[in-house]
């Protein structure tokens, strides 16, 4: 599903990510743990295409395709769904016409028929249903004057009507509540697949008790540092970041 | 003696002659009034940036008199068609009866071009507190324009349309001068379009008066030519209890300007400029307004929204006065430009000018680029660059346009603002 390979990215000039290796294949579930400023927000925006990030070595190949070669809309056409850690409030932008505009620019892209309205409205209500999200946040603009769980909760949304083959979570949990944090762990276990696959990006071991990961990984000052399956992520809990990176 | 401009030198040199065709010719009056129009322009000229209200406005490419070979004349957006009730149009500034369709007028309304009232012997004057020398020329060169006039009580349903097109083939300006009164508590919703093709230049006046408790929806759409200067003058009085709302959306011209004047002359009046203005390639489009507020207890608001492309350029320059004994005023004002190139800009000056002591006044001006991180949230959800801009600029336009009252033109000029973006 993904490669990357001993990737090095920069943002104005300075190096964040310094050699990254790491690949999942297609059902796995993996986590990437680590402390402030190793580079896991820079991972995230250098694979779903941010501006301003610029890779200077490595490559990283998405289903069989030279990723970094594709467009930020490209990418999510091709099923890379990036869940931000701060999602961006569009004031004028009605959550519905948004979600809508955006599902069918990727059904387009797959040659698919595109949704009507009423078509759309149904699928939406079947999501919010499921997920157990009250549906009025559709009236509203683009996570304006949104808490921070409802625009956690609205990434998750995005990311049920979307079904991604490749989720990225942005520490998703930061600033959640127990209760909102349990909606984002079950929209992604909702999509969990043989086929799909997803990327965790967290500081803290907490996501990962309701969505279990199948590998752990730390990432310290851009590179990863080891890795290992869910039981690395309660030993990091315990220990810390120092004592681990260190080993 | 200061030198005159090549295009007011002109102007002069032809006055003569022109009196002979200009309507109203056998009246006295009239012929007096457009001399001492002229009188008035020849001490001024055209406007020149050393004046104050000219600074960002530099109209030398019309009034240096050189021809304007280097436009394509082309029209800014398509000719379009709005489905008016009523209509009255004008080509190359002559009132056409074979396209207006006035069989429908409802009583009440009376319409009627200028050139027939001038012929009547009607009163014009030459009265600008400001002095403005293209009022004075206007005045000097009038050739049509309508009046138009609803009598008291009398509520018009439907837009009545009001359309000039320009063929580009009328090399001297279009002096048109317009007259709307509406008498107490009556009410109109009207729609002036200017669009065209060539190079011309265009100079409506329009002099406003709403009666007691009337009220006036005056929507404008300036689709002018991209070759074309179009310098509009508005002025509207406004008596107790009178509504005054205008909403001008500009795409056309080279050079525009849309001046526009309310004085506020009775209590519980209001007055709203509002409008949106989309430029590209090398345009400039200013918009001037003065809102005077002569009385207690009344309101004006005004916002404007411009999305600038390419190189072009945008004025806001805004005045509120508000004399010593009107108190209790509100007058809000806000101008805000969305800056799509390195090179587009804007100017903004807004003047507050506040004489009275218990008046609630707010003025800003703001302009910006697309917020890039929105940009990239929209990407990464599939949306492509390109029609995330459209979604973030039409989002920019989206409250100014929503705030238009009557349904038909909101739908009219979303689609123009739509038309706009694709060609972009």
């Amino acid at each position: 599903m993904l490669e990357i390979k001993d990737l090095r990215a920069e943002i104005g000039g300075k190096e964040i990510l310094k050699g990254i290796n790491l690949t999942i294949n297609p059902g796995e579930i993996h986590a990437v743990m680590g402390p402030n400023g190793a580079g896991k927000s820079t991972l995230s925006y250098v694979l779903s295409g941010r501006q301003g990030y610029e890779v200077t070595a490595g490559s990283v190949t998405y289903q069989g395709q030279n990723l970094l070669d594709m467009d930020p809309d490209v990418r999510a056409c091709s099923g890379i769904f990036l869940a931000f850690q701060y999602p961006v409030e569009i004031p004028g932008v009605a959550s519905a016409t948004f979600l809508k505009t955006a599902l069918n620019a990727q059904r387009k892209f797959r040659g698919e028929e595109e949704l009507d309205a009423i078509q759309f409205l149904k699928l939406v209500r079947e999501k919010t249903k499921e997920l157990g999200i009250k549906d009025d946040m559709l009236k509203r603009a683009v996570n304006v004057g949104f808490s921070g769980g409802e625009k956690k909760r609205n990434e998750v949304l995005q990311m049920a009507l979307l079904e991604p083959q490749l989720m990225l979570l942005d520490e998703t949990d930061s600033g959640l509540d127990i209760d909102a944090l349990k909606v984002a762990a079950d929209g992604v276990n909702r999509l969990r697949s043989p086929e799909r696959s997803a990327l965790i990006i967290t500081h803290y071991q907490r996501l990962l008790d309701y969505i279990v990961p199948d590998f752990v990984h730390v990432l310290a000052d851009g590179k990863i540092v080891k890795s290992g399956d869910k039981s690395l992520a309660l030993e990091l809990e315990e220990k810390g970041y120092a004592e681990i990176s260190a080993a | 003696m200061k030198s005159l401009s090549a295009l007011a030198q002109s102007y002069i040199e032809r006055f003569d002659t022109a009196l002979e065709t200009l309507p109203g010719q056998s009246s006295r009056s009239i012929t007096d009034l457009r001399k001492a129009g002229l009188e008035k322009f020849s001490q001024q000229d055209f406007p020149n940036k050393r004046v104050e209200e000219w600074r960002y406005t530099n109209l030398s490419a019309l009034t240096k008199g050189a021809a304007n070979e280097d436009s394509s004349g082309a029209p800014a957006l398509a000719a379009s068609s709005f489905d008016a009730d009523f209509e009255i149009v004008f080509i190359d500034g002559i009132f056409s009866e074979n396209e207006s369709r006035l069989d429908k007028l409802p009583q009440g309304l009376s319409l009627s071009s200028l050139a027939t009232e001038l012929g009547n012997g009607a009163v014009f004057s030459l009265n600008d507190e400001e002095d403005r020398s293209l009022i004075a020329l206007n005045t000097a060169f009038m050739q049509d324009g309508f009046c138009l006039h609803v009598t008291e009580n009398t509520q018009i349903s439907g837009v009545l349309g009001i359309t000039f097109k320009s063929t580009g083939t009328e090399t001297h300006g279009l002096h048109i001068r317009n007259r709307i009164s509406l008498d107490d508590g009556a009410s109109l919703t009207m729609l002036e379009r200017h669009e065209g093709k060539g190079s011309y230049f265009s100079n409506p006046v329009t002099d406003i008066s709403i009666g007691n408790n009337a009220r006036l929806d005056h929507y404008k759409f300036q689709n002018e030519s991209v070759s074309a200067f179009h310098l509009a003058l508005t002025d509207v009085e406004i008596l107790q209890g009178g509504i005054y709302k205008n909403f001008s959306f500009s795409v056309g011209a080279k050079i525009s300007r849309n001046e526009l004047k309310t004085v506020i002359l009775g209590s519980d009046a209001e007055s709203h400029l509002d409008g949106a203005y989309l430029m590209r390639g090398e345009q400039h489009c200013d918009t001037t307004t003065l809102t005077e507020h002569k009385v207690p207890q009344n309101i004006s608001n005004q916002t404007y929204k411009g999305v600038l492309d390419d190189r072009a350029h945008g004025v806001f320059q805004g005045k509120i006065h508000i004399a010593p004994n009107a108190q209790q005023v509100a007058g809000d004002q806000l101008s805000k430009a969305l800056l799509l190139s390195d090179y587009a800009g804007v100017d903004c000056k807004p003047e507050l000018e506040i004489y009275a002591d218990d008046v609630k006044c707010s003025h800003g001006a703001t302009s910006g680029e697309l917020d890039d991180d929105a940009l990239f949230y929209l990407q990464a959800r599939g949306i492509s660059e390109s029609n995330a801009r459209k979604i973030l600029i039409e989002a920019f336009l989206g409250d100014v346009l929503t705030s238009i009252d009557n349904d038909v033109v909101r739908e009219y000029f979303n689609t123009q603002s739509a038309l706009w973006l694709q060609n972009s």
